[in-house]
């Protein structure tokens, strides 16, 4: 379990680790799909460092605007 | 001439001294962003990088702005390096002209050497990396993607490749970004009103001429790959994919095969974007990859964007400017010079063009917002004197500066559309535009003091032939 920089959820996982063994693994957050590298600087890894106009609350994630809006399903289209 | 493969135009940058290889170890952040940043920071003629020692990895090999400068695009179209851009125009433009190439199909291509069908994790097999500080992840984004029109699947040009930006968000899925201005959109909506999920096909480390037709704003039913023949001069080689009826560039280092899962949007970005600004965060349509097929030792390519200039810029400078060039020609085939759609992907046009009455001008800068680039781009147009090079930004200067009369020529004009990236646009995707007409004006529009234009001093020609034999 580790700590989402962006949306602070506790729910990340490692999705790869560095071929090279214990260089880095690579983390992604299944709530606000953030992804990072554990070798990078800080100001991406530690979520009190993380700037503040890129966080994401995940409360706000379900309520993003669809691109492109997902279209009525048309009877007869095949 | 054609590149026979990605590997084969890595090897001309090489032998043209247009690649820098660096074999220290770099960190992949920042890095691999950093490095290319700071060369694009360094003028119009850098090189290519190819990185080969990237900490953590054991063989990944890295190569960015493949096409990020004047000389890399001249030898994308097989000219030598140093041609200068207006003729590098023209040229592409001679060339346009010869489209439709049809294709030559191969049964099998260097990529089928590897393939992936279980257990498939994007993480492990691309060397992925962050790019801008507030990206929301690793992005793909220099790789093309096919895909198919399921009303006319049968009409060749209407199997569409483009470039878009694709977030890397598990271990097989990624997040696609669909501008509804870009064929995309068309081919994603046709299937959700199918309930069907939508076959596409991925190509990783293409030659630039494919990438270029990708990026280039043809028309809808218009093929890609039979305007990259055109571009090259002779067909363009292409393979079928497995999983779907699609054609791939047989040049390429990796290709993934999936689908665009119907009905489904999920959180995506931000993303630093061409516009020098970051995207923001929305839900978009996402890929599952299905099969990946590579080369050997695959060279993987990437490309850094962010504030102009970045590879994007040279990459899609020339081959924006010409497709808005042809279509002025076909409304006013003897008056329209050339035009300059370069700077941010066209959202400011110069049009060089002669007038043949007063207000004529302004009809051209009309007819450019309504062009299909225009419609998405063209934010501000600027028209100018077929004696003024619209690629030479001194001369557009001087006509806007003494050309131009606020209360007669500039045109805005309400409600128009734009893409949604666009920073400015307001709500999204809205925006008002601009015609700034800084020609000369001609009868019945008689105002100013422009009889006396200036001229050369006599023997000028002669001079600038003899001090250019006594400088060599
Ligand atoms: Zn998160």
């Amino acid at each position: 379990m580790h700590i989402c920089p962006r949306c602070e959820s506790n729910r990340s996982e490692v999705v790869t680790r560095s071929p090279v063994k214990g260089a880095w693994e690579v983390l992604l957050c299944p709530v606000c799909m953030f992804t990072w590298r554990t070798s990078e600087p800080d100001s991406i890894t530690d979520p009190a460092k993380y700037k503040s106009a890129f966080k994401v609350n995940p409360q706000d994630i379900p309520n993003a605007a669809h691109v492109p809006p997902i279209p009525e399903w048309v009877q007869g289209r095949s | 001439m054609a590149y026979k493969d990605f590997r084969d135009f890595l090897h001309t940058l090489e032998k043209e001294g247009q690649l820098l290889t660096i074999s220290d170890e770099v960190k992949p952040e920042p890095d691999l962003a950093a490095a290319n940043r700071a060369l694009n920071n360094m003028g119009d003629k850098t090189p290519a990088l190819f990185f080969n020692n990237i900490y953590g990895y054991t063989d990944a090999r890295i190569a960015m702005n493949v096409m990020g400068s004047w000389p890399n695009h001249a030898l994308m179209m097989g000219m030598p390096k140093n041609t200068p851009l207006k003729e590098q125009f023209f040229e592409f433009a001679r060339r346009y002209e010869q489209f439709p190439v049809p294709v030559k199909r191969e049964e099998t291509a260097p990529f089928h050497e590897v393939e992936i069908t279980e257990d498939i994790n994007l993480f492990d097999i691309l060397p992925l990396f962050r790019l801008n500080q507030g990206d929301g992840g690793f992005y793909l984004d220099k790789a093309i993607l096919v895909s198919r029109d399921l009303d006319d699947p049968d009409t060749y040009g209407k199997q569409n490749v483009g470039l878009y930006r694709m977030q890397v968000k598990g271990k097989n899925r990624l997040g696609i970004q669909p501008v509804p201005q870009h064929d995309i959109a068309i081919h994603i909506r046709q299937a959700e009103e199918r309930g069907e999920n939508l076959k596409v096909a991925i190509a990783l480390g293409c030659e630039p001429v494919i990438t270029t037709a990708a990026s280039t704003p043809l028309l809808y039913d218009q093929s890609e790959y039979e305007m990259a023949g055109a571009i090259q001069g002779e067909p363009y080689r292409v393979v079928k994919a497995k999983d779907a009826d699609l054609d791939l560039p047989w040049g390429a280092e990796v290709i993934l095969e999936g689908e665009v899962l119907a009905g489904e949007r999920e959180f995506e970005g931000p993303f630093g974007e061409f516009t020098g600004h970051y995207s923001g965060g929305r839900a978009m349509p996402v890929i599952q990859i299905n099969r990946i097929y590579h080369r050997k030792q695959p060279i993987f390519e990437h490309l850094y964007i962010g504030m102009p200039w970045t590879e994007t810029d040279y990459m899609i400078g020339v081959n924006t400017s010409v497709p808005l060039f042809q279509q002025l020609k076909d409304a006013f085939p003897n008056e329209i010079v050339a035009v300059n759609a370069m700077y941010t992907h066209g959202l400011v046009a110069i049009i060089s063009t002669k007038t043949r009455y007063g207000g004529f001008a302004k009809a051209v800068g009309m007819r450019a917002l309504t062009t299909p680039h225009g419609l998405g781009y063209c934010k501000l147009v600027i028209v100018v004197d077929e004696d003024v090079d619209p690629f030479n930004l001194p001369q557009v200067m001087w006509a806007l500066s003494t050309k131009l009369h606020p209360k007669h020529d500039a045109v805005i004009v309400p409600g128009l559309s734009i893409l949604p990236l666009d920073p400015g646009s307001d709500p999204a995707g809205m925006t008002h535009k601009m015609i700034l007409d800084a020609t000369t004006p001609i009868a019945p529009d008689i105002r100013g003091h422009y009889s006396q234009p200036l001229d050369s001093p006599l023997g000028v020609a002669e001079w600038e032939k003899k001090l250019s034999q006594m400088l060599r």
